[in-house]
Formats: structure tokens, C-alpha cells, sequence
């Protein structure tokens, strides 16, 4: 059983190789736990690249707003290995975020993309149907609350 | 003068509103009751039916702005009158053995007066719950009528024509083969007419709100109630009349009677606690495929019988 | 007392209002209604709709997109009517205290809207089937 995941554990490494490029680094705090950062530009393809080509399972999207930048993050689980992998792409441009979005190849991404823009007021190019989602109805535009400035 | 009078304290009084709306609520109780007992619970006290009642009465009437004011509070009116002019008949029948010919007749069209009321009231509320219902309702009317006819058909054929209830009442087709399937058959068109599970698809409360009374609240609220209770004590007394051999004039075939009517509301409850809420389309296609074809046989049994002279078919 | 009251206090019809909740205490709730412990002794019934109801279970903080819609239910409830704050965040916001879409506990919003309300508080998280009757019936003893 060890030895099948172990094989598994580095095919997958192998697999990441092809994209070494486009990363800025790979961390792996432990064994079934990978983190691939990169630069907002190249997010698609690196999500592209781990759903279609990889075949990971996509969990969830995550933001967060660090102070000098804002980080989105897809989390992606390698079902063979157990290996939760989770692509960490950084935005650079605090006054104007913007980051590709992946609903056109990955429909579960759109609502949770919805979500993002509604706290955090990241604009995700080329989304299919960008409603408010979380809001009420009669929330205003423009005040972000996840923000660290929330809704000042 | 003193007929008039007399007529009205039969319709409202007794045997008709009052005592039929009483003797609903008890047996509305019993349901409850025995319902509760077999969930291994205690269950609501004796009252409770009558606080119910009581209760409604007390609330304020919410109309809705964009309803029919008159259908919406005409609607009950009109069950509740149907109900009990039907009560009234099968009573004064049963117990005192009086009729006229064509009496079925009128008491099948009298009992289809609640449901229309039904659709009536519903669809004049203006909300899109209560048009479900009664899409539900309609297409429950639709299906469980026809083969509840012909069961009534295989009556009126066992009894060689006769059309009056006392006149029925003096012979039990349900001691038959043909009689007996037409008696489940009716059976099961009965629990849907009350509006009991498996069949209560027009007012599932999980489902649609409260579906078709979901717009309905207070005193209206109430007189729906009343029609369901009154049901209740009417329907069940009906299958008695005509297929069980009826009532008796007075002493031990009085408390007879009162068993069979008994036994029928022990086989409702029974259907009722082990079912589960049918779909529409699946009730529908219950009645107009099983039961349907069930009455059709019991009805060409029936005839067979009758004249080949087989008593049994 | 008058007649109304008491067959209120006999025959309480509950219906239930999730206005933003974490879902606990709506699961206390419907395990409330099961046969286990046997509310209808009582004569409560769950009812589908607000306008037969004349209690309303409200669990959850109240956010800013259901104060429309919780104003809304308790209109429709015909008068006289009980509310019920279900959980501690019905009750006071609790956990929930300052968050950026609660508009408020549940007297809040309904004493804007009906400064008579009468409203019992049942806190818990999630309050235990056994503390809403006991709350339930506290309340109908005291009417």
C-alpha cells in the first residue's frame, strides 16, 4: 500500500516539474501537503494545468487580504495520494485587483468567485455572471468588509 | 310552519351541523389519539380538537390584498353547507329509515362539494403555494372520482337498482367478492377525499406551505376545519350505509352500526400511520390504473352475478 | 383572562423562521417535533404557514437581507401571537456581536415593528429540546 502511494507521491512531483516555470515556489510543510505560489497572471494555467492535466479534485476558493498584497487560493485535493494541494497566487495591485477567472473550465469556481468579489472587491476577469451573491440586497457598493479597512 | 322549523333543527342541529361537527371532532380525537399510541407517545387530551377550534375563532382573518374577497371567504361557506346537507341525509337515512329515490345520487354529487369548495377557495387566494395545491387538488379530484362511482355503480347493481339509502341499507354487498373489492376500492378514494397520507398531496405541509388553506387564517380558517371534521364523520358513515347494511332503527343494531363505523375509521388510521406521502402523479396513476381497473372488474363481476344468479360474485 | 388567550395558551401552532442561523438550533427544533418528545401533549403542531401559526420559532441573528423578511412573517402572523428567540444568537447576536451583516437581535427588529410584541427568550447553542418546552410552556403558563 506504502510503496503504491509513495510511487503515486512522485509521479505527482514529476507532474509539477512541467510547470516549474510559471511558480514562484513549491512548499511542502508536510508529506500530504503542497503549496504552489505564483503571480496572479499565471493562476489560470496552473489551475488548468492541476484539473485537467494533473486530475485533482477542486475543494474550494479562499482570500485572504494580506497587507501589501491580496492572495487568492485554490485548493485542489490529489485523491490517489491524499495530498491536498493549494495554489496560492498573489495580487499585487492593492487600489485595482484583478485576477483571471476559471469558471469557464471549472463551472464550481463561479459562485465561489461571486463570493470573493462580494468581501473582498476582487474584480475576476472574464467571469461569466458576476451578481452579488452574499450581500443584502441593500448593502452598499463599494465597502468590501474582509478588507482590513472593513466598512470604515 | 312546523315543518319548516322541523327541517331546520334537523339541518342545524341535530342530526346535521352541530351534532355531525361534535361527533367529527371526537372522531378527529380518535385519530390522533390512536396515532399517537401506535408512535408509542401520549398524544393530545380529550379537548384538544374543540380548543383548536376555539382557538381559530379567536385569531384576526388575514385577507390577502390581491385575493377574490368573495370566493376567498364564499369558499368554506359552500363546503360546510354541501358537508352538512350531506350529513344530514345520511343520518336521518340511516337512523330513521327515511329516504328518497335517488338518494346515492345526491350524495355522491353533495360530496364532491367540499373539494370544489377546495379548489375554489384555494385558487382565489392569489399565492403561488396555493396554486400548487390546487393544480394537486384538482388532479386528486380527477382521479379518485371515476372509480369511486363505479363503486357506488356495483352497489346499486348488487341491490337490483334500488337508489335509496334505506332501501340499500337492508342488504350488505360487502359480503361479496365484487362487493368487497368495490369497498376498498372506495376505501381508498375516501382517505383522499379526507385529505389523510398517503394522499394529502393537496395540502403537504412540508412541501408547499399549507398549500391549498395556506392563505386562509382565523374564523375562515376555522370553517375549513369544521368541513374536514365534519368529513370525517360523514364519509365513513356513508361506506356504512351503503355497504355494510347500514344502521339500525335503535338498540343493539344501532351499537352494530356504530362498530362497523367504528371498524372504518380504524382502517383509515391504519392506512394513515403506514404510509408515506404519495407524488400526484403517482396517486393518479393509483387510482386510474389499480383502482380503476379493480372497480371495472368488481362492476362486470357484479353484473355476472346478478344474472346468472350467483349470489357470492 | 379572556376566551382567546385561553385556547391560545391549549392549542399554540408553531412555525419556524431561520433568519441567518448556523442551523443548530434549527436542528434542535425539528428533532423537537419528532415523536420522542411528544409535543402535541401540548397541542403544539408544526404548521406550513405563517398565517396558521401562532407561535414563531425564530433561531438565528437576524442579518441585513432577512429584516425584510422576518418583518414580513410576523405580519402575516394573525394577532395574538407569541415570539420565540431561539439561541443565544437570537437572543443577543451572541457569538455573532458586531459582525458586518447583523442588523440586530430578534427584539430588535421586532419591536420596530411592534413595540406590544410579546417575545420569550430561550437561550442555549443550541438550547436543548427539553429547555424550548420547558421555555414554550413557561410562556403559555404566564399568559
Amino acid at each position: 500500500m506504502k510503496v503504491h502511494k509513495i510511487m503515486e507521491q512522485t509521479e505527482l512531483t514529476e507532474q509539477l516539474e512541467k510547470i516549474r516555470g510559471k511558480l514562484i515556489a513549491i512548499e511542502q510543510p508536510r508529506p500530504n501537503r503542497l503549496y504552489l505560489s505564483c503571480e496572479s497572471e499565471n493562476s489560470r494555467e496552473i489551475v488548468k494545468f492541476l484539473f485537467e492535466d494533473v486530475g485533482a479534485r477542486f475543494c474550494v476558493a479562499t482570500a485572504i487580504d494580506a497587507d501589501h498584497c491580496f492572495e487568492v487560493l485554490y485548493h485542489f485535493s490529489y485523491d490517489r495520494t491524499g495530498c491536498v494541494i493549494s495554489v496560492k497566487a498573489f495580487i499585487r495591485d492593492r487600489n485595482k485587483p484583478s485576477i483571471e477567472s476559471v469558471s469557464h473550465f471549472l463551472p464550481a469556481a463561479e459562485w465561489i468567485e461571486r463570493e470573493i468579489h462580494d468581501t473582498f472587491g476582487i474584480e475576476f476577469r472574464n467571469h461569466p455572471d458576476m451578481r452579488r451573491l452574499i450581500l443584502a440586497d441593500d448593502w452598499p457598493q463599494g465597502v468590501y468588509p474582509m478588507r482590513k479597512e472593513g466598512t470604515k | 310552519m312546523s315543518d319548516v322549523l322541523n327541517s331546520l333543527f334537523w339541518i342545524l342541529i341535530f342530526p346535521g351541523f352541530v351534532f355531525t361537527a361534535v361527533v367529527g371532532l371526537i372522531a378527529s380525537w380518535v385519530v390522533r389519539k390512536t396515532s399517537a399510541a401506535v408512535q408509542w407517545r401520549v398524544g393530545p387530551p380529550f379537548f384538544q380538537p374543540f380548543f383548536d377550534i376555539a382557538k381559530l375563532m379567536g385569531k384576526e382573518t388575514l385577507v390577502p390584498e390581491d385575493a377574490q374577497k368573495t370566493i376567498f371567504a364564499m369558499a368554506p361557506v359552500v363546503g360546510l353547507a354541501g358537508i352538512t346537507l350531506l350529513s344530514t341525509m345520511l343520518w336521518r337515512g340511516a337512523i330513521w329509515q327515511t329516504d328518497f329515490v335517488g338518494d346515492i345520487i345526491v350524495a355522491i354529487y353533495l360530496m364532491v362539494l367540499p373539494s370544489l369548495a377546495l379548489i375554489l377557495g384555494s385558487s382565489a387566494s392569489a399565492s403561488p403555494h396555493a396554486s400548487i395545491g390546487t393544480s394537486r387538488e384538482m388532479k386528486l379530484v380527477i382521479g379518485y372520482e371515476l372509480p369511486l362511482v363505479m363503486a357506488f355503480v356495483v352497489v346499486v347493481i348488487k341491490t337490483g337498482g334500488q337508489l335509496g339509502l334505506a332501501a340499500i341499507g337492508k342488504s350488505a354487498p360487502v359480503l361479496s367478492v365484487s362487493g368487497m373489492l368495490a369497498f376498498l376500492v372506495s376505501l381508498f378514494c375516501i382517505q383522499a377525499k379526507l385529505g389523510f397520507v398517503p394522499f394529502d398531496v393537496a395540502e403537504a405541509e412540508t412541501e408547499i406551505g399549507g398549500g391549498v388553506l395556506m392563505e386562509y387564517s382565523g374564523t375562515l380558517l376555522a370553517l375549513w376545519k369544521i368541513m374536514q371534521v365534519m368529513m370525517l364523520a360523514a364519509l365513513p358513515l356513508f361506506l356504512v350505509a351503503v355497504f355494510m347494511g347500514g344502521f339500525g332503527g335503535s338498540g343493539l343494531s344501532l351499537v352494530w352500526g356504530v362498530c362497523k363505523y367504528v371498524l372504518i375509521l380504524v382502517l383509515i388510521i391504519l392506512i394513515k400511520n403506514t404510509n408515506p406521502r404519495v407524488r400526484i402523479d403517482q396517486a393518479m396513476k393509483f387510482f386510474w390504473v389499480y383502482c380503476g381497473l379493480t372497480s371495472a372488474l368488481a362492476v362486470i363481476l357484479a353484473v355476472a352475478g346478478n344474472s346468472y344468479g350467483i349470489g357470492w360474485l | 383572562m379572556s376566551w382567546k388567550i385561553k385556547a391560545l395558551k391549549k392549542s399554540p401552532w408553531v412555525f419556524h423562521v431561520n433568519t441567518g442561523a448556523c442551523n443548530n438550533c434549527d436542528i434542535e427544533i425539528v428533532d423537537l417535533l419528532t415523536p420522542r418528545f411528544d409535543v402535541e401533549r401540548f397541542g403544539i403542531k408544526l404548521v406550513g404557514s405563517p398565517r396558521h401559526a401562532d407561535a414563531l420559532l425564530v433561531t438565528g441573528v437576524v442579518t441585513a437581507q432577512a429584516v425584510k423578511r422576518l418583518e414580513e412573517v410576523y405580519k402575516q402572523t394573525p394577532k395574538p401571537c407569541v415570539v420565540f428567540a431561539i439561541g443565544a444568537c437570537a437572543c443577543q447576536t451572541g457569538i455573532m456581536y458586531g459582525g458586518y451583516h447583523v442588523a440586530g437581535p430578534v427584539d430588535k427588529i421586532i419591536r420596530q415593528i411592534d413595540p406590544g410584541a410579546i417575545i420569550a427568550y430561550v437561550p442555549g447553542c443550541p438550547p436543548k429540546p427539553e429547555a424550548i418546552i420547558s421555555g414554550v410552556v413557561k410562556v403559555l403558563s404566564a399568559l
